[in-house]
This record gives C-alpha cells, sequence and structure tokens, in this order.
C-alpha cells in the first residue's frame, strides 16, 4: 500500500466526508430525539390509517405487523430518506473519484506518469473508502446516541442491536460504492458516471418501496440493494445478526469493485 | 543502449488513426526531438510509451521493459511532464512535492526547492490560485525533481517566457550531458535547432524522418545571396544545379542552396561577384516541407 497515494486521498477527501458526518451526525440526533418523543400519538395516529401504515411500512422496506412499537421509531432514523442519500453521496462521492473524476479533470496524467500501478491506485482509494465510510456511519451512531440521551421519558436502549443495524448500512454503503467504482471506471465524464449511480440508486429505492404496496414489483424485489438493509427486522428482534442480507451486499460490492479494477486496468487513459 | 525501442507500433482511435507502424530507437543520453504539427500523433506517442494507451499493433520498450505490462516500473525511472497539464487544485506546489515524493519514497522537497529557486516559482501558493505559466512550472519541478533517467516532455514550453525557456534549456542540456535521456515532442523549431540532438519528424501519424540534427542540417537548404560586380545576362550565366534562383533585381540575386557549400564556392570563385551571403540551414523550411508533403499528396 502506497502511502503517498493514500495521503493524497486523504487530503482530498476529508471535506465531503467531515461535511457528510456532521450531516448524518444531526439527522440521527434529530431522528432519535424527535421520534420516540412523539411515539405514542404517532402510533394511535398511525394504527388508525392503513394507508399512513402502508407508508411507513413502504419506507422501512418490510411488513411492519400490526403493532408500531419503539424498535419500529427506531429503525425509521436509519431508513430515512436523508440518511440513505447521505450514504449514498458519500460513496458515490468517494468512489467515483478514481478513474472517472481523474480523467474528468485531467489529473489522472500526473497521477498514472507516478511509478504506481492502476491496481495500486485502485486498492488505495478503496482503504480510504472504506475508511472514511467508518467515520460517516460512526458519526451517524454518535449522533443517534447523543439524540437518544436527550429524551427524558425513555430508558437507555440497547446498543447492540445498533451496531448491527450500522455494521448493516457500512455493508449497503460498500456495495454503493462497488457500483460506483465499476460506473467510474467505464466513464470518460465524472457528471456522467454519478448519473448513472444516482439512478440505479433511485431505481432501487422505488423498487423496494413498490414490492411493499404492489404485489407485482415483490417478486423482484431482491433486485433493490435496500432489500437487503432492514434495521426494522434487527431492531425488533433485538440485535439479530442478517448474515444473509449483509453476505449479499459484501458480495456484491466485492463483485462489483473487482470488474471495476479488472476494467480500470485494461482500459485505455485519454484525457485530450 | 537504447532507452525506447519502439516496433511497428500502431494505435488507432476507432477508424482513426493515432500512430501507425511506428518504429524508433532513442540512445541513453540524447536530447531527441519528436516533431509534427497538432494532430500528427505526437502526444499518442508518448501516451503510450507511457501506459496510458494499449498498443493496437506492434510494442513499445523503455528500459528494456513493456509499455503497457511494466508501465508502474518503467516510471520509477521517468519524469514527465504532460502536454495538457492539470495539477490538483487544492494542493500548493510544497504539498504536490510531498507528495509525490511519499509515492516515490524519496525526499523530494530539497531539489524541488531549488528549482523552484531557478524557475522563481512560490510552492506556497495553491495550485487553484497559480497562472498557466506557473503551473508549467511546477509541472517541470515535479517532472525533474527526481533526476530521472528518462525525461518525457511534452510541449514543454508551452506558456513559459523566454527567460525560463532558457533556464529549462540549461537543464536539459545539464541532464543530457551527465547521460540522462530527454525525449520531447514540439511543433517550436527554434528550441529543437538549439538543443536536439536527433529528430523525430511524425506527419499524419507516420514517422517521416529520424535523424541526426546535422544529417538533417546537411539535407537543409541554405539561403543564398550574391552580389554580381556588374551587370550580367542571366542568360550568358551558368548556374549549377545545386542553386536555386528565386529573386533577380538588378545585380542582387537570392536563391536557396541544396548541396554542398564549396561547390558553390568553387563555381563563384570563376565569376565576377562583388559579395556573397551564404545563411544557416534553414531548417523551418525543411519542416514545413515534410508537413505540407503529406497535404499535398
Amino acid at each position: 500500500m502506497n502511502r503517498g497515494l493514500i495521503l493524497k486521498s486523504l487530503r482530498e477527501a476529508w471535506v465531503a466526508t467531515l461535511l457528510l458526518s456532521l450531516a448524518l451526525m444531526a439527522i440521527e440526533a434529530i431522528l432519535a430525539y424527535v421520534l420516540p418523543t412523539f411515539a405514542d400519538q404517532f402510533s394511535t395516529f398511525l394504527l388508525q390509517l392503513e394507508f399512513a401504515q402502508r407508508m411507513l411500512q413502504a419506507l422501512l422496506g418490510t411488513d411492519i405487523g400490526d403493532q408500531v412499537g419503539p424498535g419500529v421509531f427506531s429503525s425509521m432514523a436509519w431508513v430515512h430518506p436523508v440518511v440513505l442519500a447521505i450514504i449514498a453521496a458519500h460513496a458515490t462521492i468517494l468512489s467515483t473519484r478514481v478513474p472517472v473524476g481523474e480523467i474528468d479533470r485531467g489529473t489522472i496524467d500526473v497521477l498514472l506518469g507516478l511509478p504506481v500501478s492502476r491496481w495500486g491506485v485502485y486498492r488505495c482509494e478503496l482503504v480510504v473508502f472504506l475508511a472514511s465510510g467508518l467515520v460517516v456511519i460512526g458519526m451517524g451512531l454518535a449522533g443517534n446516541q447523543l439524540g437518544a440521551l436527550l429524551v427524558e421519558s425513555k430508558p437507555p436502549s440497547a446498543v447492540q442491536p445498533l451496531v448491527v443495524v450500522v455494521i448493516n448500512l457500512f455493508c449497503l454503503y460498500f456495495a454503493v460504492g462497488g457500483l460506483g467504482w465499476l460506473v467510474s471506471s467505464l466513464s470518460d465524464r465524472r457528471g456522467k458516471a454519478v448519473a448513472v449511480v444516482f439512478t440505479i440508486l433511485v431505481g432501487s429505492f422505488l423498487l423496494n418501496f413498490l414490492a411493499q404496496v404492489w404485489p407485482l414489483a415483490e417478486p423482484v424485489s431482491f433486485l433493490s440493494v435496500l432489500n437487503y438493509y432492514q434495521p426494522m427486522l434487527i431492531l425488533r428482534d433485538g440485535g439479530g445478526w442478517p448474515v444473509t442480507d449483509m453476505v449479499v451486499l459484501t458480495v456484491l460490492g466485492v463483485a462489483l469493485w473487482l470488474a471495476g479494477g479488472l476494467c480500470f486496468a485494461r482500459r485505455d487513459i485519454c484525457t485530450v | 543502449m537504447n532507452v525506447i525501442i519502439v516496433e511497428q507500433l500502431t494505435r488507432r482511435y476507432g477508424r482513426r488513426i493515432g500512430i501507425e507502424q511506428v518504429n524508433l530507437e532513442v540512445p541513453e543520453g540524447v536530447i531527441f526531438g519528436f516533431l509534427g504539427p497538432n494532430g500528427a500523433g505526437k502526444t499518442t506517442m508518448i501516451r503510450v510509451l507511457l501506459g496510458f494507451l494499449r498498443p493496437s499493433a506492434g510494442r513499445a520498450r523503455v528500459f528494456g521493459l513493456d509499455c503497457w505490462r511494466a508501465g508502474h516500473r518503467i516510471k520509477e525511472d521517468v519524469g514527465y511532464l504532460p502536454g495538457d497539464l492539470r495539477l490538483y487544485p487544492s494542493m500548493t506546489g510544497t504539498d504536490m512535492l510531498r507528495i509525490f515524493g511519499s509515492v516515490r519514497r524519496r525526499d523530494l522537497l530539497a531539489p524541488g526547492r531549488a528549482l523552484a529557486e531557478l524557475f522563481v516559482l512560490d510552492l506556497t501558493v495553491a495550485v487553484r490560485k497559480m497562472s498557466r505559466g506557473m503551473r508549467q512550472k511546477l509541472g517541470l519541478i515535479l517532472a525533474l525533481a527526481h533526476r530521472p533517467r528518462l525525461l518525457i516532455l511534452d510541449e514543454p514550453t508551452v506558456s513559459l517566457d523566454p527567460l525560463m525557456r532558457q533556464h529549462l534549456m540549461q537543464q536539459l542540456q545539464e541532464l543530457a550531458s551527465a547521460g540522462h535521456t530527454v525525449f520531447f515532442s514540439s511543433h517550436n523549431l527554434s528550441e529543437v535547432d538549439r538543443l536536439c540532438d536527433r529528430v523525430a519528424i511524425v506527419r499524419d501519424g507516420r514517422i517521416v524522418a529520424d535523424e541526426s540534427l546535422d544529417a538533417l542540417r546537411a539535407g537543409a537548404k541554405r539561403e543564398v545571396t550574391i552580389r554580381w560586380a556588374r551587370d550580367v545576362n542571366p542568360r550568358d550565366v551558368n548556374v549549377p544545379e545545386i542553386l536555386e534562383i528565386h529573386h533577380r533585381q538588378d545585380r542582387l540575386w537570392q536563391g536557396s542552396l541544396n548541396g554542398p557549400v564549396p561547390v558553390l564556392v568553387r563555381w563563384l570563385d570563376s565569376q565576377p561577384i562583388e559579395d556573397l551571403a551564404i545563411g544557416h540551414p534553414d531548417l523551418d523550411s525543411l519542416f514545413r516541407r515534410y508537413y505540407q508533403q503529406g497535404r499535398s499528396d
């Protein structure tokens, strides 16, 4: 692992990582505070409205059953669209830095003019991606705990189930990153690569959403990455490990990352 | 020993030809000029040498290693300045020297600072605040700081003022005299004339000339001006074939010499001339002839 390349990547990635970490921390703190505070009102209200219950079910990506309990409210903080958008944005920003970001701004000539292999550059980017992803998601967890501390009436919740949710979220982050790398390795314009990743992610989100309210979409819901991230089930079951979901996301991430690496190693680099 | 060996190298972009069936050998310790107009294939050639582009056919080797397969190993001893140089906007010159030094696993700060002094560049300025000329200087410093065995420069003097060009020329000459090899592309004939030991001319992706500069000079025409001592009738003067007269005005004749000077001098010795001027070999017209041949073909 080349220390210089890691330093360079860290130097370029820290601003996005810091801003998105703080944003996720703030959002998690707000959600962790707001959702339990109004849990009773929400439950009564939601149980009376089938449509609202369906929408909540669609948002959580799983059947919430007939009781909207604390597990459901805790999990809402981890599937809120803003939270998912922040995670997806960070994964996309970092995974499209190399090669397409460097090609687009023309700096790849200088980078690959150094005695480094393309795989070497790619590996260093992965290390920075994983490390900064840990920071972002860790800050989210910290924000969630901070918000929960401010809820006076609520007894302290167990951390272990949250840690499982966070690890599952990290697997999702890695899978999105893998997609970003593959698209990045096949593109010459970063804007186009980000647009492709964004479109696939929105499609994935919609598919997961529709599968809960539209029976025809259910058989293909396995195609959505969000199908493998269901924090409500983890929190409701008291922290059981969703091993299959994590393995699917990790294998997907690794496969896409490797495919991206092969494309990057074999492609021509044209900046002019 | 040849630092660069290119054999039957072809690189196409779809139907368009970048370079075609290029053969080239660059010996160690020379300053090699790779000349051609825009779009002739100079940058394609450099990108193949650096392993950025995979050859469509043929092969290219640097230090005996295949450019596509062992690009990263080759670049340990290569300094490269891209033609369209882009650097990391948020970094300063010092940051870049530190990071590049870390990648190369050697200290580049000290030699980089010495070069910055020579090129008059403030290394504490962020790249985004630098002018084009300043960025070009920083690119040169980054390419030169580790004193590479082979320096590949794509249009290096673009955006440099005449004084900085002079400094660059001195640097390149010093490197070459110390046994380093310089391969640079250009369409600036005067700097090639001043600097290069050897020149290859590329046109429409093909090498049309690959010779030492002395050999090229020998083949280049010289401007000749003859002032006759008295009025002469052109029909009475038996001008040798090597002299082509373009312009006659009274006793003043101007033309170009396409052959050895002594032959002309011997002929003029028997002629009633008052004055004679023979110019330097006109490389400019020679290169123009090479460039224009393709268009007229």
